[in-house]
């Protein structure tokens, strides 16, 4: 029974690490580009829907609706001030970039709200701490199963998106060719920049359930970011489903590490993400040379 | 040339000149001071260095017409650097504040990485250094300090509290609420979590406690059901962690949601729940929780280098800021109150071996406490005392709803580390969960 919960639990955990994830995903698929003030940019939404929670009293739910046109905008901002130019540049760049804006970002945050801490926790009602008892040793909790399903409609949707609408097929011929592309009249400057309006405003949705899940302050980000990169390489870099089933592998790899020793738990997330590396790119050799 | 720039910068500062217009009798010369403060501004250790900025501005306030000392008024200059939360960055500014601004005393404050480099440095350096909220076992031996050994430390002092004070705080505390005495741990495998595990749980068992370990989890982890389920098993009503506020989050909730809680009739919380907002965060299941604190505006000692009380303190940073009162407050002033008292005993504060020989067997009195650096702690019976060092209290309570206008505070239910701190209260059981 004490598997099945850690099982169960690492399901949870694992959505949590794919939502997180996914705006990655989306722009390493699209742009090639590893952002790594991605934890960032969803500690910042997290901190807008604090302030949406404290000047209406909406609960957190409804205040991250209100802010989801407020990301878009600032996804759009990020693109055309700091990557777009980033991008010319050549493929460093960009993580030099995002590196930099991961500092700047926390800083702000610092100077505008203090390094108090903050949950959203307290405003997003009952569903923080209620659960169903199936057994003794088997909890379900409303918030684990909350962001389940969020998961795999948010990927659902983007499958949707790619598959079905222009703007999919748009951004799908971008990340095969992008001269090619734009060749057949695709915008991909546009195009781009959907993609990381989309990603920012999935990360912040990564953002509300960090806030829901445990607290935030401006030095937040940096911590969840590992747990998503490791989901993103572990379902296959680019790979939209294949990082919804790397976000739940990496939750039950840490849960059921947790069972052997809570030290373990941690590590064995870890452990897992080395294994897939080396076999996906058979073997370290290849990766050491590669790497040169 | 020296002496020129000391009479141009005396004429510029109005209120030194005024000063010594009317000390003209007693200072017949003048000369300046430079102390270093280096504190946690940013990082994730930046609640600490929150108060800073309202503490430093009484510090220069107090200190604005100078110090006189051995027949010289001193001008005082305060710079203050941020140590990012960072060790590398800690010993970056310390040594600038050393070689660059050549300060003659060395302050530093709060958790290992910021402290024990700047610390370093000033032992490499020779310049006095006084420094505080590092609990002292981790400042002394984590510094390279060795127990039955002499203190290879000439330069570098401390006051903090250590384990022996939270043992007293616990033992005198969990007695007030009738439980089975089973303890679940959660101590992490990091510097406070390792030396906690090490020497506060044999005491605790000693003392007639169940320590139920499930053992060392990594900084940062996600899922707690492993811990939750071993807690709920062995039916432990005492809960004690020293993690990363974060953490501490995570878990609570999981806590809750897995049934755990229920079972908890004392939460005791160390490392977070120092500041009110880590508590609050937590809303509704934060009321209730036990903690300690170094420094509350009920504590009955002045600052001697400012003449406030601590409820002066508390009140003066809450209309100041408008943000509540929080423990760092009384300490951050303190060692303001212990670089007045050491530049002046010292005879001569330019001298930087006489500033070290008068911290020797320093005595006074801090919005902290009346520390005195002629008793110092050891690490157990039989050991030899520590020089260097000064242990102060923790006081054990509780975060309570509707204590005062703020939407939580802290309720203090015992004072056995320091008998002059009123108790407001005895420990209720917790129920929020």
């Amino acid at each position: 029974m004490t598997i099945l919960n850690a099982i169960l639990q690492g399901i949870f955990l694992g959505a949590f690490y794919a939502v997180l994830a996914c705006g990655l995903s989306i722009m390493f698929g699209v742009m090639r580009i590893i952002n790594l003030a991605h934890g960032d940019v969803a500690v910042l939404g997290a901190y807008i829907v604090l302030v949406i929670v404290d000047r209406t009293g909406v609960s957190a739910f409804v205040a991250f609706l209100i802010a989801l046109p407020v990301m878009v905008v600032l996804g759009y901002a990020l693109h055309f001030s700091v990557l777009e130019r980033s991008l010319r540049a050549g493929i460093l760049t960009p993580l030099l970039a995002t590196f930099g804006l991961s500092i700047v970002i926390q800083n702000l945050l610092q100077l505008a709200f203090s390094p108090d801490v903050h949950s959203l926790g307290g405003s997003a009602g009952a569903v923080t701490t209620s659960s169903w008892q199936v057994t003794g040793g088997l909890s379900v909790s409303a918030l684990g199963v909350l962001v389940l399903v969020t998961a795999v409609v948010v990927f659902g949707a983007l499958q949707l998106l790619l598959s079905n609408t222009r703007l999919g097929w748009m951004m799908r011929a971008t990340a095969e060719d992008a001269d090619a592309a734009e060749l057949v009249g695709i915008n991909s400057r546009a195009v781009y920049a959907s993609a990381t309006a989309l990603a920012v405003v999935i990360a912040a949705l990564g953002g509300l359930f960090l806030g829901i899940r445990s607290v935030f302050d401006p030095v937040s980000g940096p911590t969840q970011l590992i747990f998503a990169f490791e989901a993103v390489v572990i379902g296959g870099m680019g790979s939209l489903w294949g990082t919804l089933l790397g976000g739940i592998a990496l939750g039950i790899a840490q849960t059921l590490g947790a069972q052997i020793h809570p030290q373990f738990a941690v590590l064995a997330g870890h452990l897992l993400f080395l294994a897939v590396l080396v076999a996906r790119f058979g073997g370290a050799r290849v990766v050491l040379r590669t790497a040169r | 040339m020296l002496k020129t720039t000391g009479l141009v910068l005396g004429g510029l500062a109005v209120p030194g000149a005024l000063e010594s217009c009317l000390t003209s009798n007693t200072s017949t010369t003048s000369g300046s001071i430079k102390i270093g403060y280096v504190s946690p501004i940013t990082g994730p250790a930046a609640g600490f260095g929150e108060p800073d900025s309202y503490v430093i501005g009484l510090a220069r306030k107090a200190f604005q017409s100078g110090l006189s000392i051995g027949g010289t008024n001193y001008s005082v200059e305060i710079v203050s650097r941020d140590g990012q939360s960072t060790s590398s960055v800690g010993a970056r500014v310390a040594n600038d504040l050393i070689q660059s601004q050549k300060v003659d005393l060395m302050l530093a404050t709060s958790t290992p990485e910021t402290v024990n480099p700047v610390s370093d440095a000033c032992e490499a350096a020779g310049v006095p250094c006084i420094s505080t909220v590092v609990p002292w076992e981790a400042w002394y031996l984590g510094r390279g300090g060795k127990v039955g050994q002499p203190s290879p430390f000439k330069w570098t002092y401390h006051y903090c509290f250590g384990v022996l004070q939270f043992f007293l705080a616990y033992t005198h505390l969990w007695p007030q609420v009738p439980t089975n005495k089973k303890v679940g741990v959660m101590y992490p495998n990091d510097a406070d979590g390792n030396a906690i595990r090490g020497a506060l749980a044999p005491l605790l068992k000693s003392a007639g406690y169940t320590i139920i370990d499930p053992g060392p989890y990594e900084d940062g982890t996600n899922d707690y059901s492993a811990q939750i389920a071993r807690f709920i098993a062995e039916d432990c009503q005492i809960f004690n962690t020293f993690p990363i506020p974060p953490d501490f989050a995570t878990f609570w909730r999981q806590a809750k949601q897995q049934g755990y809680t229920s079972h908890v009739k004392i939460g005791q919380i160390a490392k977070t729940g120092l500041f009110p907002s880590q508590v609050t965060a937590l809303a509704p299941i934060g009321n209730g929780l036990a903690s300690g604190v170094y420094w509350a505006p009920t504590w009955p000692y002045k600052s001697s280098l400012t003449g406030m009380t601590s409820k002066q303190l508390g009140d003066g940073y809450e209309s100041s800021s408008g943000k509540q009162w929080n423990q760092q407050l009384g300490a951050s002033l303190s060692l303001f109150d212990v670089a007045n008292a050491v530049l002046k005993a010292s005879g001569n504060p330019k001298d930087k071996a006489k500033v070290r020989d008068a911290m020797k067997t320093l005595a006074v009195e801090t919005s902290v406490g009346n520390l005195d650096w002629s008793k110092n702690p050891n690490f157990g019976p039989g050991t030899a005392a520590v020089p260097n060092v000064v242990s102060t209290p923790i006081i054990g309570g509780q975060w309570k709803q509707g204590a005062s206008k703020w939407p939580i505070d802290f309720v203090i239910c015992e004072n056995s580390s320091d008998p002059n701190v009123p108790v407001a209260s005895q420990l209720q059981p917790y129920t929020a969960g």
